[in-house]
């Protein structure tokens, strides 16, 4: 148990969870391994099982069956329930739902502050937080006031404040515009190169292409895990998933049905445009 | 059948305490034509929700007007009337549901309307068939113990069973996977193929809307910056970036290759995408 408590990874050995009253399990039978300082994209369709296995990596769910160990705490443990959180941090897709501060530091302080720290380091991590994601001039404003995009770069900014290990992101960029979305994304990249682990669940492909790793769920299975490159390069398979296949690869695919050797491995429009000319 | 619906110097202002007010949309004019398929887009807070609002009725312009066919819809009657030929889709379903059961949720319109009996079951029945809602499964089931697809649908039939000639629809993609987008898609374009009806979607997400849309409205600031076919778009020099958005993969790349010269018969059709770089991949291997 001591060597488990240095450890900054989430181990989930076997676990299923099924909602009450429903037939059938959410998630079964899943086998992952998470290390710090990876950045990894959760994919599969609706229902797929993805929020569930995203909220029992922090505890907020306790599995049925199997454990999750995060960061040396078995999450079903008493005594885990206050301490998962502050390691394992969660966002959601609707910040308007995560908000309670009246100003943006201190809807930021918030949870540093039930860490019960003393006032000077709880004004540390804020001012770093919001430095990190790039808000410091927004510190004194109304969070419900700003834009979905600014709101979410808050509550972000208040899951990092608490210096957790990961980083779990339940579609918090689903309902992001572009830039917006290319901010969130570059911070989950700045974040991880800092050493947090970031889980990314989203609908977006493109935005898996940045992950050091895909998973992928399916009818609360995981189905394929691999870099960006193994599970998402072919497009039958991406489909039979219920995903949308990235456009370079449906278009690589039919050139090689019309006989061209185009390298498997492209993802991006500049790999596939390259070709042309090699 | 839709007429055609015209904007014409277009501002519309949100009223705040005191005499102060909030312009989201600044001049716009445009026109969709029956059977068109508008993609509004912009970053948020660029004002498209206000101007397909707008587009409903629902907001009167605080300047400028709104033409449907040739007639100027101004004035209360001529707002109520008009709206009764407008369809708008909420971003969240659950703002529009409320009765107990599917089936009465969607027949909730119809019978406002004045629909009984058989031609109200009918009509029921062609609604939620439209958008692939299995009515004997879930017709009985509370509205709000679907999934999130299933309730986009049937606020949808809901919707469709009022038998709109434009229909406005904001966000409708988002929550939705693959599938879920897909099959709304299907539901919208077969819609529109039937009763020759307007569509107007209001989007952040070009890529959600690439094949289905066939003019894009740009928006920045509350003006509409770009007005163009998906041809036009890609063949222009829009920075989409500058204005919060991205041109989906699809776009990038057929963009990617009209600039090297390659001609592209449906830049929205895979096999067309591939076939043109095929041939130009031949020409210049010298096969």
């Amino acid at each position: 148990m001591l060597a488990d408590v240095e450890t900054k990874d989430i181990k989930v050995e076997g676990i299923s969870y099924t909602y009450e009253g429903a037939d059938s399990p959410a998630i079964a039978d899943i086998d992952l391994g998470l290390e710090h300082g990876k950045l990894y994209a959760l994919l599969g369709r609706n229902g797929s099982g993805k929020s569930t296995l995203a909220r029992c990596l922090n505890g907020l769910l306790l599995p049925g069956a199997g454990r999750v160990v995060s960061c040396g705490m078995d999450t079903s443990e008493p005594g885990s329930v206050l301490e998962v959180p502050r390691h394992v941090a969660m966002v959601f897709q609707n910040p308007d739902t995560q908000i309670v501060g009246a100003t943006v530091e201190e809807e930021v302080a918030f949870g540093p502050e039930n860490l019960g720290l003393p006032t000077g380091q709880i004004r540390e991590r804020v001012d770093r937080a919001l430095e990190l994601a790039g808000i410091t001039s927004l510190a004194t404003r109304q969070p419900l006031r700003l834009s979905q995009g600014q709101k979410q770069l808050v509550a972000i900014a208040g899951a990092i404040a608490m210096e957790p290990d990961f980083l779990v992101s339940d579609e918090s960029t689903s309902m992001l515009d572009y830039s917006a979305r290319v901010r969130v994304l570059d911070l989950f990249e700045q974040l991880r190169d800092a050493g947090m682990g970031i889980i990314h669940v989203t609908h977006f492909l493109e935005e898996a292409t940045l992950a050091d790793e895909v998973v992928v769920l399916e009818s609360g299975r995981l189905v394929a895990q691999g870099t960006p490159q193994e599970t998402l390069g072919d497009p039958q398979r991406v489909r039979s998933l219920g995903l949308d296949p990235l456009a370079v690869t449906v278009v690589a695919y039919e050139l090689a049905r019309l006989g061209h050797a185009v390298p498997e491995d492209v993802l991006t429009v500049k790999e596939l445009v390259s070709w042309l000319y090699a | 059948m839709a007429l055609r619906l015209r904007l014409e110097g277009v501002t519309y202002s949100y009223p705040l305490p005191g005499k102060d007010e909030a312009v989201a949309v600044t001049a716009v004019s445009l026109a969709v034509e029956p059977g068109d398929v508008l993609c509004l887009a912009g970053s948020n807070g660029s004002g498209k929700s206000t101007l397909a609002q707008v587009c409903t009725g629902l907001l009167a312009p605080s300047s400028g007007a709104l033409y449907y066919g040739d007639e100027r819809i101004e004035g209360r009657s001529a707002l109520r009337e008009f709206r009764r030929k407008v369809g708008l889709l909420f971003q969240n379903p659950e703002d529009q549901l409320f009765a107990d059961t599917v089936e009465k949720d969607i027949a909730f319109g119809p019978h406002n309307h004045g629909l009984r009996g058989d031609a109200l079951k009918a009509r029921i029945q062609e609604s939620a068939a439209m958008v692939g809602l299995p009515l004997d499964e879930l017709g009985s089931r509370s509205p709000f113990s679907l999934s999130e697809g299933q309730k986009r649908r049937a606020a949808l039939a809901g919707v469709l069973a009022l038998d709109p000639e434009v229909l406005v629809l904001d966000e409708p993609f988002i929550g939705l996977d693959f599938e879920g987008r897909q099959s709304l898609a299907s539901a919208l374009t077969s819609y529109r193929a039937e009763r020759g009806a307007s569509i107007i979607i209001v989007t952040h997400e070009l890529s959600h809307v690439w094949s289905l849309a066939t003019t894009f409205g740009l928006l920045s600031e509350g003006r509409l910056v770009r007005f163009e076919t998906r041809e036009e778009l890609l063949a222009g020099e829009t920075d989409l970036a500058a204005l919060g958005m991205q041109l989906p993969q699809w776009g990038s790349l057929a963009r990617e290759l009209l600039r090297a010269g390659v001609s592209l018969e449906d830049p929205a059709d895979p096999r067309a995408l591939a076939g043109a770089m095929a041939k130009r991949r031949e020409a210049t291997d010298g096969r």
